[in-house]
């Protein structure tokens, strides 16, 4: 068992060297997990801080998933040990605490984090100690770690669809608003590109800092330009505070919609629904999508945490993740339970999630359900357009040569 | 000319934000040198106070503001007697203590009202926009300007006009020789400070329609807030009035001629290059301490 | 050599046993437990670069956090290069994405160890030199250099993630080369690191110690106490002010650098003000009129933090809020005012008892000072 372990830590190490990792780190280590008819797993998500707003939530998802199945007799008869860690919004606090869970605490599998930053903060570690990180946010994509586990829609699961369904519907000229980090940055590339093949144009593309809430000149700007469609990639407080102020502005969403990659039912909730009402958003989930797993899914959660709260695109992901790592866990044998063994049984495996079926793809990303939702004043969306299958991911979508593969990055 | 315009009403409306947020910092500042970093977590209160009121209570925005600022005031008045009090010999101390003050409220509230973020609903009065040719006026955010502009006048009728004013303008001046007078200053640091909370509780409950009510929301203001004193001059109301309008008016030039990032860096340099050269602030408290 | 000194000495000797022997041994050299503790270390040394200018020249910066992360980004700079050599132009993945062609000209530099070395302190030292000489030369002090500071923090906070094509941005620099020193790799979990940064942070305290025992920092604290009277003395206040700035930088941009080894990547949030104010705390804590316990501090609190959410998940920041609280109240010189305490009652206890047994000690100048930190030391 231990000779089976480090042979494959010996070909992780190469596979991870040959994608450009330091892998020389990796220990050979007793891996003495899944003892004592238990599966100890990290969960890592800030309670504090910023950030605090969305992760709870993610927490509070994570953590019902993970009770439903502990009172449903565990995965083969273990019980899942879960660890909380509270990373409190700050990526080097983010890496302090992955490294106690992955190291002191010996979990198999952590789930946690929202943002790129508190990612690529963990990475460091969670590769060199080859574990699992599971992380349940959309992101920019452009990444393809051995050792992560991508349960939220890339820009090519998002855009797709949305882009051109908007141009049909309001007009070709976007007016582009972000946060300036990089997930912004890289949905308007791929925005961009979609753009330039349907003839459409930028009317402007205004990046504020994370934490902006206060959009007078933006609107100023936008009156002016009258672009067709003001496609944004605000996050948090700065969409709240973006979408109330353009409300009280007097914006009509009949003419110029806001059409949102990253509003979901929470940032609604704090906007209000009048102010966000008409407008939409693209995502592979929304609370009042209509399937049997998601009835389960909102009246379990709304149940445990309170009939005020909501569920969203990410703490659905959130959610399955953890039924994932279960279904990937259920195909080993308690001696196998390891990182390494639970990425590779979760390859190819089809869950049911509240959102629809969805698949693991070799490069570790999920295949979705993309959906476009336009809100109503109830602060719940209506889905108005529906994939009619599952989108693969494709992380490197937007640039050329480059694919994401069950062998990391492949260039040429 | 259109442009111009929008951007110098934008410019006021922020700048009405700020005045909002930092009179109170500025009394408190201004009358006893105390640095209170949980001036932001006032204002956060004050919005948290304003959503409870109105989604548990049914008590909307405008009806609520009084009970708002008395109840931030309270706090402030028990935050004084339990812990500033203690400090006013070692007023660098005061950033410190007040830092822990904030993570404290910040995590109370987090505790009790939960992490996420809350809505306020504007009153349905002040929906719409004013407009006059091509410029596009939010009522709310004139109605902040007027409001800001009140509570300013307020403040300095409260100083220059009543016996309390005088009495706190005497401890200022010099605290021992006031207690001679028999002026009790204990009392009038202590009512002052709760002034100061209150004020912040207010401009807290006034900004929910525009952000987001979290509970981290305090963090970014309490910086700018006090940016905005020190330029104005340690205890100057009308300075603490004409740097929130400077500094709102020069965020919004340079964020249109720039973008809002570098607007801002800019706005910071001068900032940095007005306390080199003044800094006893634009409008100077003569007073020797 | 007074009683002053040799208080120093034997704290600082103490320091040096529990981070080169106690430490290590409680860890059981365990090399990813020495990790961590290596991360309190580097955090350990900027608030005692903070202890520097703040408890011995009553310069008040609350934007040290900005030459740390500069010293951290330039030592993040060289790693990632190592790590884009295989790249085509060598230039860093992020740069590729957002459409830079060529590496910068500033990057440059940075493929070199020894540039970076040197540019890691000097850079930081530059920044300070000029932000220094602009406030000081104007007897600009207090509460006024603090808010200048943090403005400037915040300034260079927002520069840093808005120009994210050459600095990584919000995310910072990630997926960084290990660090090759004289054929040595840094292995960041290796005993061999922690006694690495461990030694780097003795070597600055000892510096900064024989500093502060110098004449220049006999000066520095007669300028905390009147800088008029200084002036008067014939001394130029404001070239004292300036320096002990810049070498406070020049320790928090060698800090920022061990940060970097230790985490493995570079992020903005290093620069920020909540950062930048907790060091503030970690320097209060431990006490702002010792350099050693102003480093002990940045351990301990940070220790705290880690046993405290590791305790109470869910309330961990309101006891340490609450901590902060209770130790402005009641601890105004931090720990060090503590162990001086200590330090001062058993020291009048061995005076009593070799008094008693005949042995006199000359009483004056080496007897215990009134207040710690206070008299002159040559």
């Amino acid at each position: 068992m231990k000779r089976r372990n480090f042979l494959k830590g010996v070909a992780a190490a190469g596979a991870a060297g040959a994608a450009g990792f330091p892998g020389i780190w990796i220990k050979g280590e007793g891996m003495a997990h899944a003892a004592n008819g238990e599966i100890p797993v990290g969960v890592l998500f800030s309670l504090t801080g910023p950030v605090a707003v969305v992760e709870s939530t993610l927490h509070d998802a994570c953590m019902l998933a993970i009770e439903e199945i502990n009172a449903n007799g565990g995965v083969n008869g273990m019980k899942l040990r879960p660890y909380v860690e509270d990373p409190a919004s700050d990526p080097a606090t983010f890496a302090d605490r992955v490294r106690r869970l992955v190291i002191r605490d010996k979990c198999v599998s952590v789930f946690g984090s929202y943002t790129s930053a508190s990612r690529q903060a963990v990475l460091p570690v969670v590769e060199q100690r080859n574990n699992l990180y599971w992380y349940p946010t959309l992101y920019e994509g452009r990444e393809c770690s051995r050792n992560v586990m991508y349960g939220g829609a890339v820009p090519n699961q998002q855009q797709q669809e949305f882009v051109p369904w908007l141009a049909e519907k309001f007009g070709k000229r976007f007016y582009l608003i972000g946060n300036n980090y990089v997930y912004p940055r890289e949905e308007n590339n791929v925005c961009k590109i979609l753009l330039d093949r349907l003839g459409g144009e930028v009317a402007n593309e205004e990046y504020v800092p994370l934490g902006h809430s206060d959009f007078g000149s933006a609107i100023n700007r936008i009156r002016r330009e009258e672009p067709d469609v003001i496609f944004c990639t605000l996050v948090g407080d700065s969409d709240v505070a973006f979408q109330r102020q353009l409300h009280a502005a007097g914006f009509d969403p009949g003419e110029m919609p806001v059409a949102s990659l990253t509003r979901s039912e929470i940032e609604v909730k704090a906007m209000g629904g009048e102010a966000a009402a008409g407008n939409f958003s693209s995502a592979p989930y929304f609370m009042a999508h209509q399937s049997a797993a998601n009835e389960r899914f909102v009246e379990a959660y709304l149940k445990r945490y309170g009939s005020d709260q909501v569920t969203h695109f990410v703490s659905e992901a959130a959610y399955f993740q953890v039924y994932q790592f279960k279904a990937a866990v259920e195909q080993l044998a308690r001696s196998d339970i390891d990182p390494i063994s639970i990425r590779d049984a979760a390859v190819g495996l089809r869950t049911t999630a509240p959102q629809g079926e969805i698949e693991i793809d070799p490069n570790l990303h999920t295949h979705l359900w993309p959906k476009i939702g336009q809100w109503q004043s109830d602060g719940q969306a209506r889905v108005l357009v529906e994939s009619d299958k599952r989108v693969a991911p494709e992380p490197y979508w937007a640039y050329d040569g480059q694919s994401c593969t069950a062998e990391g990055l492949v260039k040429g | 000319m259109d442009v111009f315009f929008n951007q110098a009403f934008t410019g006021l409306s922020t700048a009405s934000i700020l005045l909002l947020v930092a009179l109170g910092l500025a009394i408190i500042y201004g009358a006893m040198g105390v640095i209170n970093l949980a001036h932001g977590e006032f204002v956060m209160l004050g919005a948290y106070a304003a959503w409870f009121l109105q989604s548990f209570l049914g008590i909307g925005l405008f009806l609520g503001l009084p009970l708002v600022f008395v109840f931030v005031a309270l706090l402030g008045l028990a935050i004084e007697r339990g812990l500033v009090r203690w400090l006013y010999h070692r007023p660098l101390d005061t950033i410190l203590a007040t830092w822990g003050v904030g993570i404290v409220l910040q995590q109370l509230v987090r505790m009790i009202a939960g992490p996420d973020s809350r809505y306020v609903e504007r009153p349905a009065m002040l929906d719409g926009n004013l407009r006059i040719a091509d410029v596009y006026m939010s009522n709310y955010r004139i109605f902040l300007l007027f409001f800001s502009v009140a509570v300013l006048v307020a403040t300095w009728y409260l100083m220059t006009r009543t016996e309390f004013g005088t009495k706190l303008r005497a401890v200022i001046q010099n605290r021992e020789i006031s207690e001679c007078y028999g002026i009790r200053t204990e009392r009038v640091y202590a009512l002052t400070f709760a002034y100061g909370a209150g004020l912040a509780g207010i401009a807290g409950a006034l900004i929910t329609p525009l952000a987001s009510v979290t509970p981290g929301m305090g963090t970014n203001l309490v910086v700018d807030a006090f940016l905005v004193v020190i330029v104005g001059g340690v205890g100057s109301l009308l300075g603490t009035a004409a740097a929130s309008g400077l500094v709102g008016e020069a965020t919004a030039l340079f964020s249109f001629l720039l973008n809002d990032t570098i607007g801002r860096v800019a706005v910071l340099m001068a900032i940095i290059v007005l306390i080199r050269f003044w800094p006893q602030g634009l409008f100077a408290d003569r007073i020797r301490r | 050599m007074n009683q002053n000194f040799r208080f120093d000495c034997v704290g600082y000797a103490l320091f040096a046993a529990l981070v080169l022997l106690a430490v290590p041994w409680y860890l059981s050299f365990d090399g990813f437990e020495l990790n961590t503790f290596a991360r309190y270390l580097a955090l350990g040394m900027v608030a005692m670069a903070l202890a520097l200018s703040w408890g011995y020249a009553g310069i008040l910066n609350l934007g040290q956090a900005a030459t740390f992360g500069i010293g951290a980004y330039i030592m993040a700079m060289h790693l990632k290069l190592g790590a884009s050599a295989a790249n085509p132009g060598g230039l860093p993945d992020f740069m590729g994405w957002t459409n830079v062609e060529t590496l910068p000209w500033f990057w440059v530099p940075f493929h070199s160890l020894t540039v970076t070395l040197l540019a890691g302190v000097l850079l930081p030292a530059a920044v300070a030199g000029v932000i220094g000489t602009f406030m000081f030369r104007g007897r600009i002090t207090g509460v006024f250099v603090a808010i200048i500071t943090l403005a400037l923090l915040v300034a260079i906070q927002l520069v840093f993630v808005e120009y994210q094509m050459y600095t990584g941005g919000q995310n910072g620099l990630t997926g960084l080369a290990p660090l090759v020193l004289a054929g040595w790799t840094a292995d960041p979990y290796s005993t061999a690191f922690y006694y690495f940064v461990a030694g780097c942070l003795l070597v600055a305290t000892a510096a900064c110690v024989a500093l502060t025992r110098s004449k220049v920092g006999l000066i520095l604290r007669a300028i905390k106490e009147n800088p008029d009277r200084v002036r008067f003395f014939g001394y130029h206040v404001s070239s004292f002010e300036t320096v002990v700035f810049c070498i406070s930088a020049m320790i928090a941009g060698w800090a920022g650098m061990l940060y970097v080894l230790v985490l493995e990547f570079a992020s903005p949030t290093y620069m920020g003000v909540p950062f930048s104010l907790a060091i503030v705390i970690w320097c209060a804590v431990g006490g702002r009129n010792s350099l050693v316990a102003a480093a002990l501090g940045g351990i301990v609190v940070n220790i705290l933090e880690g046993r405290l959410s590791d305790l109470f998940v869910e309330g961990w920041t309101l006891f340490l809020g609450v901590t902060f609280i209770l130790v402005v109240l009641f601890m105004p010189d931090g720990l060090f005012g503590v162990f001086r305490r200590i330090a001062t009652r058993l020291h009048e206890r061995l005076r009593r008892h070799r008094n008693s047994t005949g042995k006199a000690l000359p009483t004056g100048a080496g007897a215990v000072p009134a207040r710690a930190g206070e008299q002159g030391g040559q």
